[in-house]
Order: structure tokens, then C-alpha cells, then sequence
């Protein structure tokens, strides 16, 4: 998919992200994934590490050497988008005290993310 | 779900139906004794988070063949399944066939794709409730 349908893709679900009060904590924890994914998705081909037809479904289902290269394109993104996924498993698939602080942390991590996607995007464009 | 729109904002509303359904199939397969009932959640399949106060984050991973499904079909369950159950799965899928064509892909929700999803999640609930009401008191 080209950037430009990630970045729209990335701001309608920030969009309904912020409809959410703090204690829906699963679907706050998708939801920064799925949008993180997009940002990331749209730097990845911007920055000519991916083509449109290859896009990231999710950081953990690379492999080692794909997780690496994408890497060496942009660390900061991709380790932020996996620090977001690694926060699934327990606090949006468990029932475990501490998801309120999570679900902050994943949005933090989006607000980075996006800001960093956004940055790229405006030097490929005045590149 | 109620706080957002079907179609304004498909991508957290189809989300939300997705993980509600999920959590019913996962519920009714406890109760069918098909998988365990335990704190254990997956991150793939067959690797699941396990409580323990001597790892980082509280959790540490461990391989585990049976467990929580984090879609319908990830991981497949093995062994028989009751009627019931098959129907909330088959649900399910009707729900995820849509997943990554509308929220990653260029697919466009529409009203036809919305009342499917709805339909599904729907009857999925409607199952759990009538096997948690079979339950004797």
C-alpha cells in the first residue's frame, strides 16, 4: 500500500483512538499497534527499504534477517513498533494488574512514532 | 464497540468485535474442556506469557502445544470441538475474513461488510450466552 493510504489509514485510527476513555485498555493497545504498524509502513517505503507491495504485519513475524534490515532503515521505528506488540500478550490477551500503564505507554509510543513517520515523510517530500 | 461508529471508525469498531469474539471462542473452549482455563496468553502461536515473579515485566515465555487462540485457526485446535463451538468459530472467521483487506489493505468498509460482521458477532455472543446459561447453577 502507498504511504499516503498508510498515513490515512494511521490518522483515521488515532482518530477513533482518542473516542476512548483510558480504561479500555485492550482495544487502546490495538489500536496504537495498527496505527504504529501504518506509520511504520509508510516510512518503510518512503524510505525505499519496503515497496508498496510489501508491507510489516507485525515486527515479530519477520524473520531475524528481515527484522535487521528493516532495522538498519530505521532502528528507532522499528524498535518502538515491536516495544508496542510486545505489549499484547499480557495486557491486552491477560488479565493482569498494570494494563492502564500500558495502554499509556503504547500511546506514548505512538505519539513518537507518528512524529518520526511524519518527519520522513516531509523530508522524502522536500527532497 | 458502542462508542464507535460501524463505518466512521470500521478499523477499532471491526477491531473491538474481533477481540470480543475471540475472548468467547476462548471461554467456550475452556468450558468445552477443550483448552485450560489458566494465566497463560499467547504471542504466537504455541508460545505463551506464564506468570513469574522472577522475570522481567512478571511474565516469562514458554512453549505451550494448547492454550488460548489468538485468532479462530491460530493456532488450529486439535481434537474434537462441540457443535456449538464450531458455529462460534465459523462466526469468527466471517469476521476475520475482512480483517487485513479492510484495516491494513485498500479494501473500503461498507454498510454490506458492517452488517456481516455484526451478524457474526452476534450470533457468536448469542452461543456463549446459551452455553453459560446451560451451566447448572
Amino acid at each position: 500500500m502507498n504511504p499516503t493510504l498508510h498515513f490515512q489509514k494511521a490518522q483515521r485510527i488515532e482518530r477513533s483512538l482518542a473516542k476512548l476513555p483510558a480504561h479500555l485498555v485492550e482495544i487502546r493497545i490495538e489500536a496504537a499497534m495498527l496505527a504504529a504498524t501504518h506509520w511504520l509502513n509508510a516510512s518503510l517505503h518512503a524510505l525505499h527499504a519496503n515497496g508498496e507491495s510489501t508491507d510489516v504485519l507485525h515486527t515479530y513475524m519477520l524473520t531475524v534477517n528481515e527484522f535487521r534490515r528493516l532495522s538498519a532503515a530505521h532502528q528507532a521505528l522499528m524498535e518502538m513498533v515491536a516495544e508496542i506488540e510486545d505489549l499484547r500478550p499480557v495486557n491486552v490477551r491477560g488479565d493482569t494488574p498494570g494494563a492502564e500503564a500500558a495502554a499509556e505507554r503504547a500511546c506514548e509510543l505512538l505519539a513518537r512514532v507518528r512524529g518520526m513517520a511524519q518527519a520522513i515523510g516531509a523530508q522524502v517530500h522536500s527532497g | 464497540m458502542s462508542l464507535l461508529h460501524p463505518l466512521d471508525d470500521f478499523e477499532l469498531w471491526f477491531w473491538s468485535a474481533m477481540l470480543g469474539g475471540t475472548n468467547a471462542v476462548n471461554v467456550a473452549l475452556h468450558m468445552a474442556q477443550v483448552t485450560p482455563a489458566e494465566s497463560a496468553f499467547p504471542s504466537q502461536p504455541g508460545v505463551y506469557h506464564v506468570p513469574d515473579e522472577n522475570a522481567a515485566g512478571g511474565h516469562r515465555a514458554v512453549l505451550q502445544s494448547l492454550g488460548d487462540v489468538l485468532h479462530v485457526g491460530r493456532p488450529p485446535i486439535q481434537g474434537p470441538v462441540p457443535d456449538d463451538v464450531q458455529r462460534m468459530m465459523h462466526a469468527m472467521e466471517i469476521i476475520e475474513s475482512h480483517r487485513d483487506p479492510c484495516t491494513r489493505g485498500e479494501s473500503e468498509p461498507t454498510a454490506d461488510i458492517v452488517a456481516q460482521c455484526q451478524a457474526a458477532y452476534a450470533e457468536c455472543l448469542g452461543l456463549l450466552r446459551k452455553r453459560l446459561a446451560e451451566v447448572p447453577a
